[in-house]
């Protein structure tokens, strides 16, 4: 019954959205393109997956003790308290089961991360490493830090986070990507117009980062990309107040099909994005590995017991 | 009668998968079996990114005054959330609920924190997966 009712909410969104899309003509930019500018929330209380009963979220949220203690609070308490929310039953609406399609190996190299966290800087996630939140991965809800601001001159659309302070560069201007021997963190965008929608294709992703880095994206979080990573994102407003987000990522190596995430962005004029200077007192980093060495010194003065 | 009956389903799955938020896991670094309470004096605020960090002398039964640190959220969430920049005064007398760093040094996750007049701030991160990191929880097991 839960696949029926999946099914039919992937559907009547589906409808609510074309229906939109259909309704409304998006005022333009100067040079003639659909103006997405202006700064963008994109708080939601929708899950990121389906809900399974085969979920560890204790263990997903970096519980090491296995105490099984709560993962959180409800986004209520979080920047999200009334805020719109989704109608969705998860971020996810392909496959329609509402579930991402990872492969075991890399599902068991996300575990292994989780549990050495305390063993080695390379298992932190590169958010937690101040580096990125990804691409797609951070504009995937973090509960705060919400903010997103597009901006868009001739041949380029640029976008930025508030969470953790990037920006990205789109060019729209025809370019192709960048050759194979470019690997970057948050791979090679490169935008163009489908009518009303941005399209941005994503390749060129070393394999080193991961899809998505925040707690709330769950099952998800610290799995590994690869160089085969391609995302396709598209941003369609359809009414003064929405942009309708989706993204489509395949990586052959990672997951058994491509799978996609589609959410809104509500315009919010009055949000005020604030700095985040994110390794100017990342104290996570040394403080997690010191905790495991003094686990260490422990377990050592025990066995010499 | 469907309709209605689905959408009210609908909205449960959504309260009950509510999405989390922290920059990093809480357990990691933290003992969520060692809560901890202290009650001293504001010596410094450090409003950094990706955690605030206040400073707190606290002193000790023996009379001896020994610092201590504790992890608060994101500058931008405490903002949001009514803190600013004169919430917490140096000279300031808290008490301020938290759990233990792991590796036994005087840091903690912070809570909730009581001010002169009773007042309550929640200066933790919520979403760590800490133990009660939620306004009014901290403490609690």
């Amino acid at each position: 019954m839960r696949t029926c009712h999946v099914a039919f909410m992937s559907l009547a969104i589906a409808a609510s959205i074309a229906a939109a899309e259909n309704n409304w003509t998006p005022p333009r930019t100067p040079d003639g393109q659909p103006d997405l500018q202006g700064i963008w929330t994109n708080y939601t209380s929708t899950p990121f997956e389906v809900p399974d009963k085969s979920d560890n979220p204790e263990f997903y949220a970096g519980d090491l003790d296995g105490t099984g203690r709560g993962t959180g609070p409800s986004a209520f308490l979080t920047d999200t308290a009334g805020r719109q929310l989704t109608k969705a039953t998860s971020l996810v609406v392909d496959p329609p089961n509402g579930r991402v399609p990872i492969m075991p190996w890399a599902e068991e190299t996300r575990n292994y991360r989780l549990a050495h966290i305390q063993d080695d800087w390379v298992n932190f996630t590169p958010w937690e490493r101040c580096i990125t939140r990804g691409v797609p991965g951070g504009i995937f809800p973090a509960g705060y830090g919400s903010g997103y601001q597009i901006l868009q001159g001739r041949g380029y659309v640029a976008i930025v986070y508030e969470m953790i302070h990037e920006a990205r560069i789109i060019p729209t201007d025809g370019r192709p990507h960048l050759g194979p021997s470019f690997r970057l963190w948050n791979g090679d965008s490169r935008g163009h117009w489908d009518g009303n929608t941005l399209v941005v294709d994503i390749t060129g992703y070393n394999d080193k980062g991961t899809v998505a880095t925040n707690i709330a994206t769950q099952r998800v979080r610290a799995i590994p990309q690869s160089e085969a990573l391609h995302v396709v994102e598209r941003f369609t407003r359809v009414d003064e107040n929405t942009i309708n987000y989706d993204v489509v990522i395949e990586d052959p190596k990672v997951f058994t099909s491509s799978w996609k995430v589609a959410m809104p962005l509500h315009r919010e004029p009055d949000y005020q994005i604030f700095e985040y200077a994110c390794h100017e007192g990342n104290r996570a980093v040394p403080n997690t590995l010191s905790g495991g060495r003094a686990h260490d010194h422990s377990a050592r003065v025990v066995t010499a017991q | 009668m469907r309709a209605p009956l689905l959408v009210a389903a609908a909205g449960l799955v959504m309260l009950a998968g509510a999405p989390l938020a922290a920059h990093h896991s809480f357990a990691a670094e933290f003992d969520g079996s060692k809560p901890v309470t202290l009650k001293g004096t504001v010596t410094k605020m450090e409003w950094t990114n990706p955690h605030a960090w206040l400073h707190v002398d606290v002193k000790t039964p023996d009379g001896k005054v020994v610092g201590w640190m504790v992890e608060g959220g994101a500058p931008n969430a405490l903002l949001r959330r009514g803190w600013n920049k004169n919430s917490l005064a140096p000279g300031t007398a808290i008490v301020v609920q938290g759990f233990r760093a792991r590796d036994g040094s005087n840091r903690a996750s912070g809570g909730d924190l009581t001010l002169p007049d009773g007042k309550k701030l929640f200066i933790g991160s919520t979403g760590t997966g800490a133990p009660g990191d939620t306004p009014g929880a901290a403490g609690k097991k």
